[in-house]
């Protein structure tokens, strides 16, 4: 052996789903730039239900923004089912929106004037699927939420709970690595609350899903609270 | 996302706010209908000046009139011209060579009597070149013939309304008729020419009422010379359309060299038609301006409702690249809007185009016709309005950040 030192390279590697390594994000506003992120390390293991939950203006949405890829952070490393997206392009981010990542959002946000099956394809619309195969798999996953029947109704002739549900299911169409659900029962009453949550019970083991609240009894019931004050976290929950 | 399933998100928008679409319309349905009136004017205006020089001899036809100068310095050659005079017509059918055809004619106004009736009627000398030139032949008997003009025959030709103002009922071919105290037997009754641009006015009815005899028993009747017989006008053709300024240009020189001096005129179908082009062009462009401008405003009404109906859209532009629409995707979608806005509009604005024009052309009298060709050029035109004037609210869109997007109430 020569006396030449090798020197290893460090590899950067994720073993988790989502990998979130000392992660800053910073707001220019003019004079004052704000901090909304203040170096977060976070894994989440595929499979897991996660629950961020913290008070409002301490980071949480800033996080669930970046964690869905609808924006990057200033700094640090995240890595989703093993892809660095942390400098991805829009263009690119995009993509990862379409094909790994299932938004429920507190507002259910379904396009008013199309039906819901038209709403569960949207995902698989710009994943540029052909209409047979959309259909199929957007029927699929309505019959899973339980509104197999209601595929050609508008949203508007739905309850809230029904509406959330078909957001589930929009969600679940592209079979993505990631459920991203902000403040999910927010809009409902508590018993319709609690039959959205039971439906992500039923799902979690085989999706991973990450919801954003600031309600302890829902987070209550999801395997891992992820609690964030000040743009930190602040549990030693983190694995 | 293809640009059908664009589309068919466009169309079910559009359906859905009827009301704001219509409205967004106006201006495209007017500018459209107004570019559609304009072709449609034009093209058949075009059209039927073809048809009217097909029916009456074609664009090959020479017009030469007297034109009696204003010069006061006349040499003794000029002052001896007597203006157009039959030798003429023999000199350009000597010595121009790309005339294939001359016709003279020489009218005036004669006592016609058939038995009781008895009218002052316009005579004409011509001779049988005149047929083919101006496309009229007889109905029965027979027309003028070159031996009718070499013996100076006393026959005559009537025209068909003549024909019947004499004869009403009667074949006139055979009968004797008087013309200045002069018995002349009717040979031949000619057809009967009709041409309209309006449907209501016929420009060929002076071919129906006129009263043919041979030039040569005209200019003898009158005491003149062969010679030295005037003539009211010359109609010559050319042989080929490609050389219309040699043709003019013959007839020029050998008028001059007889007359000594510019006494005369000459025009040709085909340059008039030419320059009748160029000022068709100008009315066209006029016009299309003004489709044009009406296109703009149209376009500019359906960006202020796109970009009026954005902000209720927001949300919708947020869910959709939310769930993984890329920019060019919404860009796409906006634009595609647009344009079938615009192409509905330009198909409404064909049936406002069609009103137009018949309303124009009812008024003017001018003829009208929508050919395939200008419902083409309108529908081009409208999607073109909803290409330019999607793209500001298109580019909007496509340039929302999702997040601000989803957080719009």
């Amino acid at each position: 052996m020569s006396a030449v030192a090798y020197m290893e390279p460090i590899v950067e590697t994720a073993k988790a789903l989502i990998q979130l390594d000392e992660v800053t994000k910073t707001y220019d506003a003019g004079e004052s730039a704000v901090q909304a992120l203040r170096g977060i390390d976070v894994a989440i293991q595929q499979g897991e239900f996660v629950a961020i939950i913290g008070p409002s203006g301490s980071g949480k949405s800033t996080l669930m923004h970046i964690i869905g890829c609808l924006d990057s952070p200033s700094e640090g490393k995240y890595w989703l089912d093993g892809e660095d997206v942390a400098t991805l392009s829009a263009r690119a981010l995009a993509r990862i929106r379409n094909q790994k990542i299932g938004f429920v959002f507190q507002t259910f946000n379904l396009l008013p004037r199309a039906t819901i099956l038209k709403n569960v394809e949207l995902p698989l619309l710009y994943a540029g699927l052909p209409r047979a195969e959309r259909r199929e798999r957007a029927m699929a996953v309505l019959e899973r939420v339980g509104l197999g029947n209601r595929s050609k109704a508008r949203p508007n002739e739905l309850s809230g709970g029904q509406r959330q549900r078909v957001a589930i299911a929009r969600a679940l169409v592209n079979n993505p690595s990631l459920v991203l659900a902000d403040e999910p029962t927010g809009n409902l009453d508590q018993k319709t609350g609690a039959e959205i949550i039971d439906i992500f019970e039923d799902l979690a083991g085989e999706e991973t899903i990450v919801l954003v609240t600031h309600d302890p009894a829902i987070a209550s019931r999801t395997g891992r609270r992820i609690k964030i004050v000040d743009g930190q976290i602040v549990n030693g929950d983190t694995e | 996302m293809t640009l059908f399933e664009a589309m068919s998100d466009g169309i079910r928008d559009s359906k859905d706010h009827l009301g704001r679409t219509m409205l967004q319309l106006v201006g495209i349905i007017l500018g459209a209908g107004s570019i559609v009136a304009t072709f449609s004017l034009s093209v058949a205006g075009k059209a039927a000046s073809m048809e009217y020089y097909r029916v009456s001899g074609g664009i090959q036809k020479i017009f030469i009139w007297n034109h009696p100068t204003g010069k006061v310095t006349l040499d003794a050659k000029a002052l001896a011209s007597k203006g157009l005079t039959f030798r003429d017509v023999k000199a350009i059918q000597r010595n121009a060579r790309q005339i294939d055809l001359v016709s003279p004619m020489a009218s005036e106004t004669m006592t016609v009597r058939y038995r009781e009736i008895e009218k002052p009627r316009d005579v004409m000398g011509i001779v049988p070149a005149y047929s083919p030139m101006n496309d009229v032949h007889a109905a029965h008997g027979r027309f003028i013939t070159d031996s009718d003009v070499q013996t100076a025959a006393r026959v005559v030709v009537f025209g068909s309304e003549r024909a019947a103002e004499f004869f009403s009922t009667d074949d006139p071919v055979g009968k004797t008729v008087t013309i200045n105290g002069t018995g002349y037997q009717v040979v031949g009754v000619m057809e009967e020419k009709y041409f309209s641009f309006d449907h209501k006015r016929n420009v060929l009815r002076w071919m129906n009422r006129q009263i043919y005899i041979p030039i040569t028993t005209y200019f003898t009747r009158k005491g003149d010379s062969l010679e030295r017989g005037k003539v009211n006008m010359i109609n010559a053709r050319m042989i080929d359309i490609k050389n219309h300024e040699d043709a003019v240009d013959q007839i020029r020189k050998v008028l001059y060299r007889e007359h000594g001096t510019k006494d005369f005129q000459v025009m040709s179908r085909i340059a008039n038609l030419k320059r009748n082009e160029q000022n068709n062009r100008m009315y066209d462009m006029t016009f299309m301006i003004c489709g044009v401008i009406s296109l703009i405003v149209g376009g500019i009404v359906v960006m202020n409702i796109q970009l009026a109906s954005f902000n209720e859209r927001v949300r919708e532009v947020g869910t959709r690249k939310a769930v993984g629409a890329s920019s060019a995707q919404i860009f796409g979608q906006f634009l595609a809007e647009s344009i079938l806005v615009s192409v509905f509009g330009g198909f409404l604005g064909l049936f406002v185009g069609k009103l137009f024009t018949e309303a124009i052309a009812s008024l003017t009298r001018d003829p009208a016709m929508v050919t395939p060709d200008t419902i083409v050029k309108a529908l081009i035109f409208a999607a073109g309005t909803g290409l330019v004037f999607g793209m500001y609210p298109a580019i909007r869109a496509s340039r929302l950040n999702p997040i601000e997007a989803l957080r719009t109430e």
